[in-house]
Formats: C-alpha cells, sequence, structure tokens
C-alpha cells in the first residue's frame, strides 16, 4: 500500500534544522523515494523559529504541507509551544536540555537530549542536528540509514566527520520511540 | 539523468541552463535571489553571461537587449520587481522579443513579507503594461519538478509565439525543495517530452506580418538584416507609423498570434474529473497540490469532490468551468483573483477561500467543501459579508 | 537627399520631419561623417535611439539595423545587445537631453561605470521639445518655458557649479565631449574618437530648437539670433568657456552658466575595461574550463 510520512523539524536559527531536513530529503531521493520540504522562517533566520516541513512518500507527493506530523522534532521552546498540537496522533522528539514539555497534549513524545549528547561526546553543540537527525530517521524507518549517511556526507560542507560521528550517535540511540506499523498514513 | 533534491530556484535555473541560456539579468529579490545566486555560479560554466543589474527595470531590458542580439534571455523577480518591469515587458510585447520572466510571488502588498508565500500577481500578470492590444502567457507551476519543466516550456513558447513568457511562481515553489530529474542534454529532454527550440533570426525585410501566424522568428540584430523594433506602432518593416490602419493590424497580430493559438498554450491538470463531480476544487501553484490531496480525502469520506488544477493562467479553457458546477477556488490571497474570472467563465456558483502567507491545510479545504456541499460560504472566511 | 543620405540613411525617412530651424539634422550629419571617415559600413553598427525629438528623428534612418528603447531605458536595453553582439560591431546611441540625463540618467551612469563599448550621441535641445516646451534637466537657469512660467528656479545639469560630463566622468566614461551642432571636423573628430574607444564614450551635442526654446525661454524667432546666442552659452570654440555673465540677445535668458564649453572633456580610452568583454572573455574561460558543452552559441 502506498504510504506518507509528515515529518516537522523546528528550532531556531542557527541550529542547522534545515541542514537536517535536506539530509532526510535528499536520502530519500537516494533511496528512490518521492520527498518535498517546506522552509519557513518566524520572524529572524537567527532566533526566530525555523520550521522544516518535510514529506516522504513511495509515490508523487500532493500537499507537501505536514498538517499532521508523524513525527515532530522540537528543538526549542518556542517550536514545541508552537506546533506541538499539530502532533497529536505522532510521535513526539523534544531536546530536554532546551524544551520544558507541557502537560495536556496527544500523542506520545519522548526526550532525545541531542545537544547534551552532541556536547559530551562530540565536544559541539553544533552537531545536535544531527544527533536529532540520525533518531528521527531510526524512528521513521521508511529511509534506509545508509542513504541518510551519505546524504549527510555530501552536504557536509564543514566538520563532515563529525556529522556523520553525531549521526551514529543519534541512530544508536534507543529511546524505544518507533514508529508502529500501523502509524503513517496512507498517501 | 540525474535525480536531485532541491529548490524551485535551482529548478528553474538548471532548465534555463539546458534550454541553452545565453543571457541571465537579475536583482536580488527575496524568494528569487537564489535564481541569481545560481545563475551567476552555474550559468558562466554553462557559456551564458550573468549581469547583475542597477535594478529590475534594467535587468528586464538588459535581458531583452541580450535577445535582441540573438542570444536566449531570462530574468527573475518577486512582486516589488514585477512591477518595475511593466516598461520593458511592454516594450518586449510590442517588439516581439522572446524572453522567459520569473516572478516568486510573495504575500503583499507592497513588501508584505518576504519570505512567506502569496498569489497576488495573478491580474498584474495579464497586465503586465500598459495600452492593451495584447494578450499574454502565464504558466503557474506547482511545485520544483513542474518548474523544471516548465521553465523548458516557457522558453519553447516564448520563441514560438515571439514574446514574453512569464512563470508565475510562488514562493513556495521557489523556495520549497522537492525531488526532481535533469536530463543530461537536449537529446534527452526531447525524449522526455521537453523540445527545446532554436533561437532563430528573422531574415527580413518583412519583421512583423499583419497576421496571427506564429513560429516566426524574431527580430535579431546586428546580422545584417536590417533589422528594426521600437516602442512606436510598427509597419511590416519595423518603421514607426502613426497610421491607424498599421496599428489596428498590429494589435491584431499581438492579441490572435496568441488567442488563436492558445491550444498549444493551454494546459490543466484534473482530477477525479471523471464522473462528473458537482463540485470542484480551483487553483493554480502551490495550492493546487493542497487542493488535490483535499479531493482525494474528500472522496474517501464519500463527497464526491474533483478538482483543476491551472498550469497556463492566461490564456486558460472557459470551457473548464461549466455552468452546473459548484467550484471552490482556493488562493493565496484574501481578495480573489482567479475566483473573479472562474465567475466570469462559470456564470454559476462559485465560491472563495483565500489564505495568505501560507497554505491552507487540507483539514481547512475539507471543511470548506462540507460548508459548499451544504449550500453554505465557507466558514474558513470569517468576517466577510461577501467573500469575494 | 544627400550624398551622406543616400550611403547610409534609408530614403523612407528623409527628409525626417523636423520644425525649421531645428539643429538636429546637423548633428545626425556629423555622425554620419564620423562614420565615414572611419570607413564603416551598414552592417557595422547597430544604431539605438531613445524617446524624445532626438530618437524620434533618428529612429530607423539607419540603413543597417535600428532599435528604439523604452524612454530612459535604451542604456539598459544597449547593455543586454553589447552582451550578445561581437566586440567589432558598433553600438551608437542617438537620445535627447531627457532621455540621459533625466529619466534615464541612473541607467546611463551604471553603464559608464561598467566602461559599456557605446558611443551615446545625446543631442540636447535644453528642454522638452517634443512635447511643446518644458523645462528639463539642461535647461538653462532663469529660463521662462511652458512648465516654468516665472523662470527656472531649480538647478540642473548645467549649471554655474554643476556639470553633467564631470558626473559622467567620475562614474567611469572614458571618453567624453561637447559640441554645438554648428560645430564643423571638431565634432566629427570628437564622434570618431567616441567610436573608436573601446569603452563607453557619449558627445553631449547642443542644438538649437527655434520652436519652442527659442521663441519662449529666448523670445526670439529668429533663427540667426538664436544661434548667436548658442555660440554665446557654449563658448566661441574648443575648449573656451561659456560666455561671460553678460547678457545674451535674447532678454530673458543669461549665458553665463557653463565652466566648460566645447571641446573633448575627457579622454581615457584603455584606462579602464570594458565589462561587456571582460564577461565574455571569462565567461569562455569558465567554459572551456569546462569542456565548452555549449548549448548557447555566445562562445565560438
Amino acid at each position: 500500500m502506498a504510504w506518507r510520512r509528515e515529518i516537522l523539524l523546528s528550532g531556531f536559527g542557527g541550529q542547522g534544522v534545515v541542514l537536517a531536513g535536506r539530509s532526510l530529503g535528499l536520502a530519500a531521493v537516494k533511496a528512490d523515494l518521492e520527498a518535498t520540504m517546506l522552509v519557513s522562517h518566524g520572524t529572524e533566520t537567527r532566533g526566530g523559529y525555523v520550521r522544516s516541513q518535510v514529506v516522504i512518500s513511495d509515490r508523487e507527493i500532493d500537499s507537501p504541507v505536514a498538517e499532521r506530523p508523524d513525527i515532530f522534532l522540537a528543538l526549542s521552546q518556542a517550536a514545541y509551544d508552537r506546533f506541538r498540537h499539530l502532533a497529536a496522533e505522532g510521535l513526539t522528539l523534544f531536546d530536554g536540555g532546551l524544551v520544558r514539555p507541557s502537560p495536556g497534549h496527544q500523542g506520545r513524545e519522548m526526550d532525545l537530549p541531542a545537544r547534551a549528547v552532541a556536547l559530551e561526546r562530540l565536544g559541539t553543540d553544533l552537531a545536535a542536528n544531527m544527533v536529532a537527525l540520525g533518531q528521527v530517521a531510526r524512528v521513521l524507518g521508511v529511509v534506509p540509514l545508509d542513504a541518510v549517511r551519505t546524504a549527510v556526507a555530501e552536504l557536509s560542507k564543514r566538520g563532515r566527520d563529525k556529522n556523520l560521528a553525531a549521526l551514529a550517535l543519534g541512530q544508536a540511540l534507543d529511546l524505544g520511540g518507533a514508529l508502529s506499523a500501523g502509524e503513517g498514513r496512507g498517501a | 539523468m540525474r535525480r536531485l533534491f532541491d529548490t524551485g530556484n535551482a529548478a528553474i535555473t538548471e532548465a534555463a541552463i539546458l534550454a541553452g541560456l545565453g543571457f541571465y539579468s537579475g536583482y536580488p529579490i527575496t524568494p528569487a535571489t537564489e535564481i541569481a545566486e545560481n545563475m551567476s555560479r552555474r550559468l558562466p560554466p554553462a557559456g551564458g553571461y550573468y549581469l547583475q543589474a542597477e535594478d529590475e527595470t534594467a535587468a528586464f531590458h538588459m535581458a531583452i537587449g541580450a535577445s535582441l542580439g540573438g542570444l536566449r534571455a531570462m530574468t527573475s523577480t518577486s512582486g516589488p520587481g514585477f512591477v518595475l518591469y511593466a516598461d520593458p515587458y511592454g516594450w518586449a510585447i510590442g517588439s516581439e522579443i522572446p524572453v522567459v520572466v520569473v516572478n516568486a510571488q510573495r504575500v503583499g502588498p507592497v513588501s508584505g513579507i518576504t519570505g512567506a508565500p502569496g498569489q497576488g500577481e495573478f491580474y498584474l500578470s495579464r497586465y503586465p503594461t500598459h495600452g492593451g492590444n495584447f494578450e499574454t502567457i502565464v504558466l503557474a507551476p506547482e511545485g520544483v519538478r513542474e518548474a523544471f519543466s516548465m521553465t523548458i516550456e516557457a522558453f519553447r513558447l516564448a520563441e514560438r509565439f515571439r514574446t514574453p513568457v512569464t512563470i508565475l511562481a510562488d514562493q513556495l515553489v521557489t523556495d520549497g525543495w522537492e525531488a526532481f530529474e535533469v536530463p543530461e542534454g537536449p537529446g534527452e529532454a526531447e525524449a522526455l517530452g521537453l523540445p527545446i527550440p532554436a533561437r532563430r533570426a528573422h531574415p527580413g525585410p518583412e519583421f512583423y506580418p499583419p497576421t496571427d501566424e506564429i513560429d516566426v522568428p524574431p527580430v535579431v540584430l546586428g546580422r545584417g538584416t536590417g533589422g528594426a523594433c521600437s516602442d512606436w506602432t510598427p509597419t511590416e518593416e519595423g518603421y514607426d507609423t502613426e497610421e491607424v490602419e498599421a496599428q489596428m493590424r498590429h494589435a491584431f497580430r499581438l492579441v490572435y498570434k496568441i488567442r488563436n493559438n492558445r491550444g498549444l498554450i493551454d494546459r490543466s491538470e484534473l482530477l477525479l474529473m471523471e464522473d462528473d463531480p458537482g463540485l470542484v476544487l480551483v487553483s493554480y501553484g502551490s495550492p493546487s497540490r493542497v487542493a488535490r490531496s483535499a479531493a482525494r480525502e474528500a472522496r474517501a469520506r464519500g463527497l464526491r469532490v474533483g478538482a483543476i488544477s491551472l498550469k497556463s493562467l492566461w490564456p486558460f479553457q472557459d470551457r473548464l468551468f461549466p455552468r452546473h458546477r459548484t467550484h471552490l477556488v482556493v488562493e493565496l490571497n484574501r481578495d480573489g483573483q482567479l475566483v473573479r474570472e472562474v465567475q466570469r467563465a462559470s456564470g454559476g456558483r462559485v465560491h472563495f477561500l483565500g489564505r495568505c502567507g501560507e497554505l491552507p491545510t487540507v483539514a481547512e479545504l475539507l471543511e470548506a467543501l462540507g460548508d459548499v456541499a451544504a449550500g453554505q460560504a465557507p466558514r474558513a472566511m470569517p468576517g466577510a459579508r461577501e467573500s469575494w | 537627399m544627400d550624398r551622406l543620405s543616400r550611403k547610409f540613411l534609408r530614403a523612407r525617412k528623409i527628409p525626417g520631419t523636423a520644425c525649421s530651424g531645428c539643429g538636429l539634422g546637423q548633428v545626425h550629419k556629423r555622425i554620419l561623417l564620423a562614420i565615414e571617415g572611419l570607413g564603416l559600413g551598414k552592417d557595422d553598427l547597430v544604431w539605438g535611439t531613445g524617446i524624445g525629438c532626438a530618437g524620434r528623428q533618428t529612429f530607423n534612418t539607419w540603413l543597417g539595423d535600428n532599435f528604439a528603447g523604452t524612454h530612459g531605458r535604451v542604456y539598459a536595453l544597449a547593455a543586454g545587445l553589447r552582451m550578445a553582439l561581437p566586440r567589432e560591431r558598433r553600438i551608437v546611441l542617438t537620445v535627447g537631453d531627457g532621455d540621459a540625463f533625466g529619466i534615464g540618467l541612473k541607467h546611463l551612469l551604471n553603464c559608464a561605470r561598467r566602461n559599456l563599448d557605446l558611443t551615446v550621441i545625446v543631442a540636447d535641445n535644453l528642454g522638452f521639445q517634443s512635447t511643446g516646451g518644458q523645462y528639463g534637466p539642461t535647461t538653462p537657469p532663469g529660463a521662462v518655458t511652458d512648465s516654468s512660467p516665472y523662470g527656472l528656479d531649480e538647478a540642473g545639469w548645467l549649471g554655474p557649479d554643476l556639470d553633467i560630463l564631470e558626473i559622467l566622468r567620475a562614474a567611469g566614461a572614458t571618453f567624453l565631449a561637447r559640441h554645438l551642432s554648428l560645430d564643423g571636423q571638431g565634432s566629427v573628430e570628437s564622434v570618431k574618437a567616441a567610436i573608436l574607444n573601446p569603452g563607453f564614450s557619449l558627445v553631449h551635442f547642443i542644438y538649437p530648437c527655434v520652436t519652442h526654446f527659442g521663441a519662449v525661454s529666448l523670445a526670439e524667432r529668429d533663427k540667426g539670433r538664436v544661434l548667436a546666442w548658442f555660440r554665446e552659452a557654449f563658448g566661441d570654440g574648443p575648449g573656451e568657456p561659456g560666455g561671460g555673465a553678460g547678457e545674451g540677445p535674447g532678454p530673458r535668458v543669461g549665458t553665463g552658466f557653463l565652466k566648460f564649453g566645447r571641446g573633448v572633456f575627457h579622454s581615457a580610452p584603455g584606462s579602464r575595461p570594458d565589462y561587456s568583454e571582460q564577461v565574455k572573455d571569462w565567461t569562455r574561460k569558465m567554459a572551456r574550463g569546462q569542456g565548452g558543452g555549449l548549448a548557447t552559441g555566445n562562445t565560438p
């Protein structure tokens, strides 16, 4: 059966949210899937929120809007507060070092300590986006992990090795959050 | 064939280069800046010239100057620059010079929000200059992949019809990312249904025939043909004239070369229309994709809905909108522009759902379809006694 | 039709529709003499024009290829055309004072800045005469015109402390000259030098308009007396400054408004690169580096 996955990545400017989205989209394309991404910015490039809506499917994509994301990655409080309600049927991954989750939301959510992992293991929080991407790709399941690695390597102008290491760290984290077979909607 | 994951701006750049672009001129403006940036990087290695202009008026004039010299030429901008195109746009229409123009619409009026999509230049693209007595060709891609193919199509139409062709995109198309395929060369492009036209030069001496014929080569200067073109009403040889009869012939040609050959331009996509549904979503550009999702979802919920996505905005076919259907027109503006043309063409029940700055959601369209099916105007348009 | 016209102009456009006493025909002739002097033929140059008397009267007179731009934008149009044509194909523009120094100044200055190989002949009749005689960017101070009925009180580009040629020089033009339409061989030599200069050249020809400027600003319909005013206002010979503070023959406008009268104002051929050739060379190099797969046909 045809399938479609919506991934909403959001944080503040400078965190590399768009690069994470691009990497995921490119990986999907390398795996002969279809992918779209819409990028939008709230107020400023740095400091406001950045939102990357990625849709991946095994067939041509109609709406590129992630209006009911299967995965919502929140790397800032503003992003969490603004978009958390959309993920009522999906899985929310928030970085507990940056986001304090609020109660009362529908849908599962888990703390993905991307920034802490990047700082502790790689000595830089610049690669936190790649730690997060690793976990997103793992949870998502539909894009082969080696395609994600290839895409990240291709798109990393600087810090390629660190990005790949971060990606691997993120992929290795077992938060128990895989999408169940029933999750994700038909196209 | 290369498969890329990139933006509409990148797709337009790659397509133009594949089409043999010889000259690009532009002026930075969000959300079309990336076309200029990509051109500056990609065009020279392909043998094309890049020139950054002092303003948008100059950019368009430079492009038609280059086209006048025989190069395939292009410029790109967003709304605030598109209004500055009025002057050269008219010149290129009157002198019948092929050029491709991209307008990445953002939300307005005036500067509005630079990074948010809009669809405010539907009419402006039809009437981009003064004086009347012309038709325009405007194509509207719904996404990155279509931006690629339409750019090549735009060069083909510009050459065949000797006129500027506008690619009326929106910010979600130009800044949005999608998978798309780039053929390796003109041969592969043609095999994929994207033939690349030759750039021709009129031998003279009768450069402006008093007919509606197309495929007449444009005037090219510098090749000893005695070519002449101007802002004045031309005689067949290109002399400026004040004879009203010549003006009548000129106007006939500019209007009817397009109107009488609209079958070569008209293009639209019909979805779920086979059973003649009574309720149809109408849109162009990026909202078309949401409309398609909504139409499929509505069908899944038992509502007999179809969707029409216009690909050529000007000209388009009135017969797409018969009176017996109810139409719900979705646009990225609150004033309603396309909806007026659909109303004119249909004469039946036409509703409007306008969003500005972001796409409507499938959920919103489903709600609006439910409202319209129940015989009322969409509740999603509050505060208006008349929605448009 | 004289010898030059037969050689270079389209019979259909000769004679033109200029008013009696108009000096534009003389300017036109100077250009043709220069072209002849350089041994150029109809296919060696493309002739462009602007809007106004100068543009409309000269459009499509040239036996070769012609174009007329929108008002003030023919410089940008010519810039694009310059990119498309080979180096040896000359581009000559005949434009008016309003077109060049008013509405088109921004584009003109940018062509000068890029030192594009264009020869701009500004045929200046000191105001907007084709629309009936309103003041323009070079109308002398104090002049009464149809749109300055109490005398022009706005500084123009030909004032006592401002000269448009200084601005063009500062903008990067590599050949600049000023002449009266009555000037003889000196002005022809300037046009020749302008055409030969491989960069941005401008020759500012001032010519009398008897119908409007003469009649309204000088209160004078006699062609001879109008010419006398022009001689006084724009100097007696090459390099001479404009006339002194004394009143001219007309009662309304003085003549002492110019520091530089006639002659070559600035000549620096080769001092700056022509940006169009620079782009072409560079693009050729880039394309060759890529194996030169050229669909464009730009780069032989």
